[in-house]
């Protein structure tokens, strides 16, 4: 073998791109298995990685490039600042009704509309877990989640409207009038409509991640704890839930990002300007409307501290997942 | 070394792959691809290249529906009077003001004539993006002053005036009014004791319904109030930008007279205006709706245009009222390809013979001279009656742009929901000049 064969060995070759053979060319005509193996795959991924280039990267860059462009061209963090001084964004009169600005918003979405949903989903998938007939039940409640979320929408919109609306009616008929309004038009009660309507829409998620992951927590765990008299509650947090623990980390990472690129329902249910004097405006509408107006270095300041808010609570969120 | 690697092949290595086989599969693939991309290529030009024996244009505009079906007379009319064939889609044009801006930077047009507000083609006139249509449209067949809201300040015209709708007032059923012994007022006394009439009858929600969807409802009131008490010269001082919305003229007209009616509960909550708002208006929840000409030909559930009467606001003495009348207004892109077909069709629909098809249609006003009387229904010739001794008006909202137009919305929907308007008068005036 000599010198040739302990290159062979190390799986080396001299580099002859295209080596000719009987039968044609053949691809890597000298490399060893692993390299053309990698070339191999290489050639399947490129078509791949070409279009993620020039589709994601270069689009997010190319924002990024425009947040700290001004609309001369000019170099500038001025975009941030007119973005985060703007009361839209960030209102200095922070005292009810609305508008609160947009983060506020959208940090109300989290906080509200985040719990609601993850415990609602999780109770309904508890005490479905054994009743017949379950699965249309959540096949019901589902349908939310299937249903386009701008049609959702306009769905709420009417939902919460008076006279067709059955929100308004039921206050009416219980007599409670000042609730008994359109909702999304009224500054008090439009964001928390909203947020209380997209809990019907969302809940259908965790209902079924939490249904799936019950079935896999082993019934021996709970036998065992019946055996010793553990009460129901205590197995709850000391066996569901924990055994839960990757579920609640894909619902809680999942309604995060949705909520914090909330567009369509708002969009549809209240209209461009954010609802009655942007009570319910939210940092992607936020941005649209820089983006319709023509500021577009505005919108990509937007786009920006979006994108760094999701990355955030990605990043830290999946760390959690992966830890044992 | 052929050798060598025949040896590793049969020694069945887990990474092992086969190198005739990866090759003959990467030129098969190869191979594939360029057959089904012939295909596909030969397909498309065949299956999408139209004949060249008819031309045909893509109109893109607002109209849906019953809209839409009173438009494709006038389509049919160019169609016939010039062989070209007419292709028509429906865009809001809030959509288009995000869309086209995209398609324009790209060179591209996704119309060859487009209907659009006069701010837009205004705005993209200079800009190159919309075709100078100076010798193309004939300024003298329209009234004075009808074009200027796409004339640029250079003098050069960029859109041109299709048919109107005018905004006269507030309409009611004749027959509620006639069961009830009601009559439209002629003073602001009048329309207030008929407010309170209205509210004593039984059934009734509200004495007005107040429409909403999109915004534009309340504005048109509001614009109507404008023009008719602080008259003409308000409106088109806070059009041009000369005047304040927190001006003391301004705030005392909202303070005097809208306010009191919304404090009273004369006006309803916003309601969405082409569903449960004029439902409740035919069906005698309400009494008044303010809306356009178009309500005419809102069937269903404006069953019976003949039971449909109008009144516009009283008029004060020493003020010239104005009436708000918007055009539809047309442009071409310039990134269009028929550039020649479109100009013929913006020539039709910019012409008496175009307009007077589109008016025998109902809900429509000519901008253009010479339209015979006798081609409105009768109608529409009430509506024409609301425009005597008034100054005419283009659409402050339409006319200024998005962001006035999307914060001056909101912020009436605000004055128009809030529990003490009278209270927020004043930051909401503010919050309307923020944006001016």
């Amino acid at each position: 073998m000599g010198e040739t064969g302990a290159v062979q060995r190390r799986g080396l070759r001299t580099f002859t791109l295209f080596g000719r053979r009987r039968g044609g060319f053949r691809l890597g005509g000298h490399f060893g298995p692993r390299v053309r193996k990698a070339t191999f795959r290489s050639v399947f991924f490129a078509p791949a990685l070409l279009l993620l280039l020039f589709l994601v990267v270069y689009p997010i860059l190319q924002t990024v490039y425009l947040s700290f462009m001004s609309a001369t061209g000019a170099p500038t963090l001025g975009n941030y600042g007119a973005v985060l001084s703007d009361p839209e964004t960030i209102n200095p009169n922070l005292s009810w009704p609305p508008p609160l600005g947009t983060l506020i918003h959208n940090a109300l979405w989290v906080t509200i509309h985040l719990p609601i949903s993850l415990l609602f989903g999780l109770w309904m998938a508890l005490i479905l877990r054994e009743v017949k007939g379950s699965s249309i039940v959540k096949s019901a409640i589902f349908l939310g989640m299937v249903t386009p979320m701008i049609v959702g929408g306009v769905i709420l919109r009417f939902l919460f409207e008076t006279g067709p609306g059955i929100v308004p009616s039921f206050f009416d008929a219980i007599g409670v009038r000042s609730l008994a309004v359109s909702w999304l038009n009224y500054r008090e009660t439009a964001l928390l409509g909203l947020i209380f309507g997209s809990v019907w829409l969302w809940t259908g998620f965790s209902l079924i991640v939490y249904s799936a992951g019950l079935t896999t927590i082993p019934q021996d765990y709970f036998e065992a704890a019946k055996i010793d008299g553990t009460p129901p509650f205590r197995m709850f947090f000391r066996i569901t839930l924990p055994l839960l623990r990757p579920m609640t980390l894909v619902i809680i990472t999942m309604t995060l990002l949705w909520e914090l690129k909330i567009f369509d329902i708002v969009y549809a249910a209240a209209g461009p300007t954010g609802g009655t004097r942007g009570s319910v405006d939210v940092l992607s509408l936020q941005m649209f409307n820089y983006f319709v107006q023509g500021n577009y270095n505005l919108a990509a300041a937007v786009a920006t501290l979006l994108t760094l808010l999701t990355l955030v609570a990605t990043v830290f969120l999946f760390r959690r997942m992966v830890r044992p | 070394m052929a050798t060598g690697d025949s040896t590793a092949a049969t020694s069945g290595g887990a990474d092992y792959v086969p190198r005739k086989t990866s090759t003959r599969l990467i030129a098969i693939i190869a191979a594939l691809l360029v057959v089904t991309n012939v295909i596909t290529a030969v397909g498309v030009y065949y299956g999408t290249v139209p004949a060249k024996t008819a031309e045909t244009i893509t109109v893109i505009g607002p109209w849906t529906g019953s809209e839409y079906a009173k438009f494709l007379p006038v389509l049919d009319a160019f169609t016939n009077a010039t062989g070209i064939r007419v292709s028509y889609s429906s865009a809001r044009q809030e959509d288009l003001q995000l869309i086209l801006p995209v398609q324009f930077a790209a060179h591209r047009a996704p119309g060859d004539v487009v209907f659009m507000v006069s701010s837009f083609i205004k705005t993209q006139g200079p800009s190159g993006t919309v075709l100078d249509l100076t010798n193309v449209v004939d300024k003298s067949a329209y009234a004075g002053g009808a074009l200027d809201p796409v004339t640029g300040t250079n003098g050069k015209i960029y859109g041109a005036a299709y048919t109107g709708k005018v905004k006269p007032g507030f309409w009611y059923r004749q027959s509620f009014f006639t069961a009830h012994s009601l009559t439209p007022p002629t003073t602001w006394a009048q329309f207030q004791t008929l407010l309170s009439a209205i509210k004593s009858i039984p059934g009734i929600v509200n004495p007005i319904v107040s429409g909403d969807g999109v915004g534009w409802p309340l504005s048109d009131v509001v614009e109507h109030f404008i023009a008719t008490f602080g008259g003409a010269s308000m409106h088109r001082n806070l059009t041009a930008g000369t005047q304040k919305w927190n001006s003391t003229a301004v705030h005392d007209l909202f303070a005097n007279r809208i306010v009191p009616l919304l404090a009273a509960g004369d006006f309803s909550q916003p309601l969405t205006w082409d569903s449960t708002a004029i439902n409740g208006w035919w069906n005698n929840q309400y009494a008044l709706y303010f809306m356009g000409s178009w309500i005419t030909g809102m069937n269903p559930p404006v069953t019976d245009p003949n039971d449909v009467g109008v009144f516009s606001l009283p008029a004060q003495s020493g003020i010239t009222p104005g009436i708000v009348f918007g055009p539809d207004f047309m442009f071409i892109p310039a990134y269009s390809t028929k550039i020649d077909a479109a100009k013929q069709l913006l020539r039709f629909l910019a012409s008496k013979d175009g307009q007077t098809v589109q008016v025998k249609q109902g809900g429509h006003l000519a901008t253009v001279l010479g339209v015979p009387a006798s081609a409105y229904p009768a109608i529409d010739a009430k509506v024409a009656q609301t425009l005597v001794g008034k100054d005419v008006l283009p659409d402050l909202d339409d006319t200024k742009g998005t962001t006035f137009q999307n914060n001056f919305w909101s912020q009436l929907k605000g004055l128009w929901t809030s529990p003490n308007p009278a209270a927020d008068l004043n930051s909401i005036l503010d919050a309307i000049q923020s944006k001016a």
